[in-house]
């Protein structure tokens, strides 16, 4: 079945509105919220939750009666987790990526690796009956990428599968986007909506991964977003019109297909669009 | 004492630079012999972990003391646990001028970290 990674330039776009609402709408998908830093589908999908997981990772301890100071690890690693110098060698556990190239290249054996918990994962069945993961970091960790690969092995393949991705274009998105069939990018047609926009074109065109956009308050602002989908040859996928409605359900913790068939009509054309494209391009 | 200060170009005259992990330069001053080494900062495009970087470039030239613009909350650490205590440039615009300021006594020392340079990876 397809994967689906709904993307936006910055946060706060109507990611969440468009995954959810697709989410509310098709039970039998699987809800991966993957916006690890500020994850919110929680709110409206309101999962009854089944179990949680800690998601830990690894990092290094330097036994100071073995270490002599030598530099090795400090120069080995490639994310500058480690400071020596004649009088301390220390490790930053918050810039570790835990690739445990240290403990390799130190040649008296000072390197261990402790575990410590970055995070965590829920998983339940919404109100609507579709099943919803999303995981949390925890608030000063820098790096969501081990929380969000769990999320990302935790389903199968037999489930259609909405992700909910980290806004932006880190390495956390790209953690969450890689191998999707098809993206979705939620933009507002405002200027900043382009610019934040373009990065995550070239993302995903990087990453070989085709996708449409979704402009969302649609004719609210000016036509630099229209332009630019023009000129770059994006097709545009839908629209969800600036509506009071929505807004008011939003922050009644409400989805907008619950509170008007009509937006059940446009995320439900938006779905079977999807999944048109998806037999299209990849038979799946 | 050998000072660091984070500078824009490689003089003493240079402007300061108002960035710490990413500074293009870092200027080591020597204050018993009034030498200065320059040293481009390789960490300026780096990913992440400018700011510890940075520390190791200033352990490896042996600084004893940092002014600088503010420092992030993990090179403020970092630099506790080599006892290299941090000040703050403030107004002055040149690291000569920095040097003079601190050798007054006037400047004040680093003691909560800030983020302006926190990078999420
Ligand atoms: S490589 Fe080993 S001995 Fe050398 S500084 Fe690192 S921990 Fe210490
Ligand atoms: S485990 Fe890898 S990333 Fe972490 S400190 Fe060691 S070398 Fe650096």
């Amino acid at each position: 079945m397809m994967k689906i990674a709904v993307l936006s330039g910055k946060g706060g776009t109507g990611k969440t509105t468009v995954s959810n609402n697709l989410a509310a709408l098709n039970s039998d998908a699987i809800l991966l919220d993957c916006d690890v830093e500020e994850p919110n589908s929680h709110i409206f999908m309101n999962p009854r939750i089944k179990g949680d997981e800690d998601v830990a990772k690894d990092y290094p301890v330097i036994d100071e009666e073995k270490c002599v100071h030598c530099g090795e690890c400090a120069r080995f690693c490639h994310y500058n987790a480690i400071i020596s110098g004649p009088s301390a060698t220390i490790t930053m556990k918050e810039i570790c990526h835990s690739c445990r190239g240290c403990a390799l290249v130190c040649q008296h054996d000072a390197i261990t690796y402790k575990q410590r918990e970055i995070g965590k994962i829920y998983s339940g069945t919404s109100r609507f009956g579709t099943e919803l993961v999303y995981g949390e970091l925890k608030t000063g960790e820098l790096s969501g990428v081990p929380i969000i690969n769990k999320i990302r092995e935790m389903t199968g393949e037999e489930h259609s599968i909405l992700i909910d991705s980290p806004p932006g274009t880190a390495c956390s998105t790209v953690a969450a986007v890689e191998d999707c069939d098809y993206a979705l990018i939620v933009t507002e047609p405002t200027p900043f909506g382009v610019s934040d926009m373009k990065m995550v074109v070239e993302m995903l065109r990087t990453m070989k991964i085709p996708f449409s956009v979704i402009i969302n308050k649609a004719w609210l602002g000016d036509r630099e977003v229209y332009d630019y989908c023009r000129e770059e040859n994006l097709e545009i996928l839908g629209e969800i019109p600036f509506d009071r409605d929505i807004a008011e359900a939003y922050s009644t913790g409400k989805l907008i297909v619950e509170c008007d068939p009509k937006y059940e009509d446009i995320f439900q054309s938006l779905w079977n669009k999807i999944h048109f494209i998806g037999e299209r391009i990849h038979g799946c | 004492m050998i000072i660091a200060l984070c500078s824009t170009g490689d003089a003493m005259e240079s402007p300061v630079d108002e960035r710490f992990g990413r500074a293009a330069y870092f200027l080591f001053y020597n204050t018993i012999t009034s030498e200065m080494v320059s040293v481009i900062n390789e960490a300026k495009t780096a990913k992440g972990g400018a700011g510890a970087l940075a520390v190791q470039l200033l352990v490896n030239n042996k600084a004893e003391l940092l002014i600088a613009p503010e420092v992030g909350p993990q090179a403020l650490d970092a630099l506790k646990k080599f006892k290299i205590p941090a000040f703050k440039q403030g107004e002055n615009t040149t690291p000569e001028l920095a040097v003079l300021a601190w050798g007054n006594g006037s400047l004040e020392m680093i003691k909560d970290p800030g983020n302006k340079g926190l990078h999420k990876v």
